[in-house]
């Protein structure tokens, strides 16, 4: 069987200048230089085209298409160059030994063991030291960086900003009363005063839904928490602190849109489905003489997720 | 008069045979001693199989986040300051937005070519990940990563995880409803982890959710501190290729000794700078005609806010996939809670998989008991059981990314989403049992079949006058480098002298 | 549904014990299964069809609003503001409208449209009387009733197989027997704010619908509807009158303002500017993933192939 000859590399150093591995991969050189002329051709018109879109402040999709095509146009022109019109190859290069010899070796070795320890073992107090000064240069350089960084958690997050008589508002600052809301009906409250800023938003966010015309209990000891079928869960869910805007008003449940977590909102807001391991806190509401709806104390229970302090 | 000039120019000295080049060469080596290094690098061989074309994709759409990257550092405003929008998007007009949300929209909306680089920018961050992750499949179905490239094997992995780190701090710096809600999903993670984790949430973010220094932090770590690192580590990436030499197929000509390839220069300067275009204009192409992140449509962010279908980027896909099918397991007592369906899967499952990737060389070399220098490639069908569980591993991880559209499924199946969430449980433990096997037998075969996964030489049916009809096989290309097999005698002595000294593998019969 | 053992098994879901575990993961899986279907027609809220539109704030789709117009008996007639003006079917309607009942309602809604009960449960086919116009228009008009199928979980968006009149007369013949709230809204979209409906509408409907107004799937086989192809006035109606799973939007969202995110709905949602490129389905990330992988990775790959060697 014969050998072709012609696919065995050669090394770049003895390559004749006559060899067959220094000519080009293509049958037809000629026809490939014309397709490469082609493509750069086509490239610089499209790039040309990219420099005016943008002079004229062309679409978005304009100066995209000129400039993504004219890379791409030079990509092919450039690769084909490489791939059928350059020396063909293939072509060898011996892999030199990469390691040293053991002589090499045990002499580097020597000097960091013997050079260095000999100093070490010999001053192996001051050794010591060295070591203590330069494990509190580190400390003094990480510790600052890292404490700086942001306050103590303490009691931020065991409460939030309801009180006992806070008004129940939406996010323009209205207050609910009893008679705006249908059942079957959901808003997302916030204590009056703090609609607009940024821990009202993240910390206090409730939803209000209003699921009986009459008082409604949800669970053993709320009693008196859903005056006139109101009743207000925190809106952070307790998986991961996603809102939990989604409800369904004849499956009577609350999901979280992130994780999917199912909280049954007659019920006392306990998950039945989906990765969230605790029912949403409930927040106790009364309604006024003049029939708004306020709360009757802050959640009983720190809101959203779990964490190490959390009881 | 050109005879003074000339002599006053180059006072004696003549520009010899290599012309003006040469004479550039002659002053550089006299000073760096370049030229010796110099036409060795030019003459490094590659071996260009289409495999090793995976990396440089992931190189060349580093180069294409770098260059995009800097375009939008001049426009985006990292601030989490409130201002009222009053640009040119109408349905934004008097709401009360960060910096920098605004900004983005301003750059999507009234800067040229603003948006497309936006794009190009995310685009490129997709296919970035993408082209790690199958050139990380590559190197290990291969056992590229065997010794002496364990090193680099780690610096791959390092690299992956910073890439999707910065992926995620990138797409978050819009502030808008989407990537927002993905910050908020962050802090409760790293609010999670026991003992420490209100401490580091609070560090992090500098105070409670949102924090007020969340997005100034995040920029300076996605533009400047990781971005360094990995620099820094494609820099050692590249440095440990071209000094240990690129791994090769096994093949005619091809020995443990020896590299087979297209040279430097010209050859494989003008392939790869190609492909560099290619890359950049794949990107650009997507960038023009497939929208990407269209924050103007998602709003600012706003805690009490919040989008269904709000999906992570892919690459961050399987930790929300974990997330959503982890049942909800909390574990608190003695005062205290530790959110077990939180620290399982997005702390401890990466945990584990990463852990299991950096040591897999230590972990592979241990139990095969093979501790020799490997240059040449493994076909992954001769190795079963590495493939195997790279296999299996692989088919896990995709089915937790695929848990993370259990909503989107549900959807366009009309499925119930309980039981889209039921089945993906189950699917997370089948599939990968099953991929196993499958994946086992199917190498084991490969290797049975002669010639499997080569190329073929065709048939040519002719048919006679007479009405009859030959089937002949082609005549083989000559570019064809299979060689159709043939018998050959074993030798029953192999003689290994100085393994120093290259090619000296001495056979006898 | 016993919702107390729902309770107790589901309390010990939080603090767990490996007995107990076992238990409740076997127990939520057949709950799963089961209690799905069967809670959307054992659900006791239903019944919120009977409660009739309720809100006494002023100028959000009840009478209570700026330009009321009666008609010689006293009826309203039509009522409602700059924003949106409701108006009654013709009464001149009634008669087309109770031959229309007869012959595409009553088999399932009963004669008196007072509901027919199904193996025992009161809500599978709901008493109508006193829902109001509006309610009755949206279902019709919006194809899902007359049900294709009574027994699917959720009906779904078809061509109407009434026309506009026509579905108009079976609203006048409903309301005949017992007036109800809200009816048939006009929105004048001309003094509408898109910008202000960008933001009731993140707040309030897209964690169901999506921001991008695409729909998606909810617990149990429901599922939030796309948006695309919807006119104005059945959006203020869904939004008014809080169809199936949806929540009712009556107090919580003056006229003005369900008219603003009317505008938004049918301007930025229904026609996207897009300056990007192709949409990709509104669907965010996931789709985006795909793209990048498949064809982004994809076809670089396919390059790499070209531009690399076969062996």
């Amino acid at each position: 069987m014969s050998e072709d000859l012609s696919r065995t590399p050669v090394s770049l150093s003895s390559v004749r200048e006559d060899d067959p591995h220094l000519q080009p991969a293509a049958k037809n050189p000629i026809v490939v230089e014309r397709i490469i002329a082609l493509n750069f051709i086509a490239a610089m018109l499209s790039l040309a085209g990219f420099l005016w879109a943008y002079v004229v402040n062309a679409q978005a999709w304009k100066l995209g298409a000129t400039f993504g095509g004219g890379l791409f146009f030079l990509g092919v022109g450039l690769v084909a160059w490489g791939k059928y019109l350059m020396p063909r190859g293939p072509f060898v290069e011996e892999r030199h030994v990469l390691s040293s010899t053991q002589a090499e070796r045990d002499s580097f070795a020597d000097a960091i063991v013997n050079r260095g320890g000999g100093v070490i073992k010999r001053r192996k107090f001051l050794g010591g030291l060295l070591g203590g000064s330069v494990a509190l240069v580190g400390a003094a350089s990480v510790w600052p960086l890292l404490r700086s960084l942001g306050p103590m958690p303490k009691g931020t997050l065991f409460h939030t900003d309801w009180r006992r008589g806070t008004y129940a508002v939406d996010q323009s600052g209205r207050r609910i009363h009893t008679s705006d809301l249908a059942v079957g009906s959901i808003v997302t409250v916030f204590p009056e005063g703090k609609q607009d800023s940024e821990r009202g938003q993240a910390v206090d966010q409730t939803v209000l839904i209003r699921i009986s015309n009459q008082d409604y209990t949800t669970q053993k000891g709320r009693e008196g928490w859903g005056p006139k079928g109101y009743v207000a869960y925190s809106k952070l869910c307790t998986h991961l602190g996603c809102p939990v805007g989604l409800y369904e008003q004849q499956l009577q449940l609350l999901v979280c849109p992130c994780h999917q977590s199912m909280f049954d909102v007659t019920n006392g807001a306990i998950p039945n489905f989906g990765p969230a391991p605790r029912p949403l806190p409930q927040l106790p509401l009364m309604i006024d003489s003049l029939g708004y709806i306020r709360a009757q104390s802050d959640y009983h229970e720190p809101v959203g997720p779990g964490f190490w302090e959390r009881a | 008069m050109s005879d003074v000039v000339s002599s006053k120019l180059t006072k004696g000295k003549t520009f010899g045979a290599y012309g003006r080049v040469g004479q550039a060469i002659n002053e550089l080596d006299e000073r760096l001693g370049v030229a010796k290094g110099g036409r060795t690098f030019l003459d490094k061989v590659f071996p260009d199989h289409w495999s090793f074309m995976l990396g440089e994709i992931a190189l060349y759409s580093f180069v294409v986040l770098l260059a995009t990257g800097v375009f939008l550092t001049f426009y985006y405003i990292p601030s989490s300051a409130i201002i009222t929008y009053h640009g040119s998007y109408l349905p934004l007009d008097g709401q009360h937005v960060t910096q920098a949300y605004a900004s983005s929209v301003d750059l999507s909306f009234n800067v040229r070519a603003g948006l497309l680089m936006r794009q190009m920018h995310h685009w490129s961050c997709d296919i970035f990940t993408g082209a790690i992750v199958v050139h990380m499949a590559r190197v290990f179905f291969t056992g590229a990563f065997r010794k002496p490239r364990e090193s680099n094997w780690i610096v791959g992995n390092l690299l992956l995880i910073l890439a999707i780190a910065n992926g995620f701090l990138g797409y978050s710096l819009p502030d808008d409803l989407v990537s927002g809600t993905g910050i908020r999903i962050a802090f409760s993670i790293a609010e999670s982890i026991p003992l420490v984790g209100t401490y580091a949430a609070f560090f992090v973010f500098g105070g409670n959710f949102p924090g007020a220094s969340t997005i100034p932090r995040f920029y300076i770590l996605h533009v400047l501190i990781i971005p360094l690192i990995i620099l820094g580590l494609v820099g050692a990436h590249l440095f440990l290729l071209v000094r240990q030499k690129h791994t090769q197929f096994p093949g005619p000509g091809r020995t443990e000794n020896n590299v087979v390839g297209s040279p430097m220069f010209p050859v494989f300067m003008a392939k790869t700078a190609g492909f560099l275009f290619l890359v950049a204009g794949v990107v650009g192409l997507l960038g023009a005609f497939a929208q990407i992140n269209p924050i103007w449509q998602f709003g600012p962010y706003d805690a009490a806010k919040i989008s269904y279908a709000v999906q992570p980027d892919w690459y961050m896909g399987f930790l929300d996939g974990a997330l959503r099918i982890w049942p909800s397991w909390s574990f608190h007592s003695f005062g205290h809670t530790i959110p077990l369906e939180i620290t399982i899967p997005s702390v401890v499952l990466p945990g584990i998989i990463f852990t299991l990737a950096f040591a897999w060389p230590a972990l592979e070399s241990k139990f095969t008991g093979d501790k020799a220098m490997h240059h040449l490639l493994d076909r992954p069908s001769m190795r079963p059981k590495r493939t195997a569980a790279g296999a299996a591993v692989l088919a896990f991880l995709f089915t937790l990314f695929i848990a993370s559209s259990t909503d989107v499924i549900a959807n366009f199946g009309h499925l119930s989403l309980n039981s889209v969430l039921w089945a993906m449980r189950v699917l997370t433990f089948v599939v990968p049992l099953v991929t196993y096997p499958v994946t086992y037998y199917l190498a084991k075969e490969m290797q049975r079949a002669p010639g499997s996964g080569k190329r073929k030489t065709t048939n040519v049916v002719t048919r006679t006058v007479a009405g009859e009809y030959v089937a002949a096989p082609a005549p083989a290309y000559s570019e064809d480098v299979h060689e159709e097999l043939e018998p050959k005698v074993v030798p029953t002595y192999i003689e290994v002298a100085d393994p120093s000294v290259s090619g000296a593998v001495t056979v006898r019969r | 549904m016993d919702r107390s053992l729902l309770g107790v098994v589901l309390i010990k879901v939080e603090m767990m014990s490996t007995s107990a575990l076992k238990r409740s993961v076997t127990f939520l899986f057949l709950l799963a299964l089961v209690a799905g279907p069967v809670l959307v027609f054992f659900s006791p809220a239903n019944a919120a069809s009977h409660n009739g539109y309720q809100t006494s704030r002023k100028n959000s789709g009840t009478p209570n609003s700026s330009q009321v117009v009666r008609d010689a008996k006293g009826n309203v007639v039509s009522y409602g503001n700059n924003s949106i003006t409701y108006t009654a079917p013709s009464t001149a309607l009634i008669q087309l409208g109770h031959a229309l009942y007869l012959q595409n309602c009553a088999t399932c809604h009963g004669v008196e449209a007072n509901g027919v009960t199904a193996d025992g449960t009161a809500g599978a086919y709901p008493n109508l009387v006193g829902v109001g116009p509006a309610t009755v228009d949206f279902w019709i008009e919006s194809g899902r009733m007359p049900a294709a199928d009574p027994r699917n979980v959720q009906a779904a968006r078809h061509v109407s197989r009434l026309n506009h009149q026509q579905a108009l007369a079976v609203a006048a013949w409903v309301n005949s027997l017992a007036p109800g709230f809200p009816l048939i809204p006009t929105p004048h979209l001309n003094n509408a704010n898109v910008s202000d409906g960008a933001a009731l509408f993140a707040l309030n409907c897209a964690a169901c619908h999506t921001i991008e107004g695409s729909g998606d799937a909810l617990a149990a086989n429901t599922y939030a509807p796309s948006l695309r192809n919807i006119p104005a006035y059945q959006v203020v109606e869904a939004i008014r009158t809080g169809p199936g799973n949806m929540p009712r939007f009556t107090g919580n969202l003056s006229d003005k303002q369900v008219n603003d995110v009317v505008k938004y709905v049918t301007t930025e949602i229904q026609h996207p500017n897009n300056p990007g490129g192709l949409g990709l389905g509104g669907l965010g990330p996931v789709a985006e993933g795909f793209i990048g992988l498949a064809i982004g990775v994809g076809i670089l790959a396919l390059l790499g192939y070209w531009v690399g060697e076969r062996d």
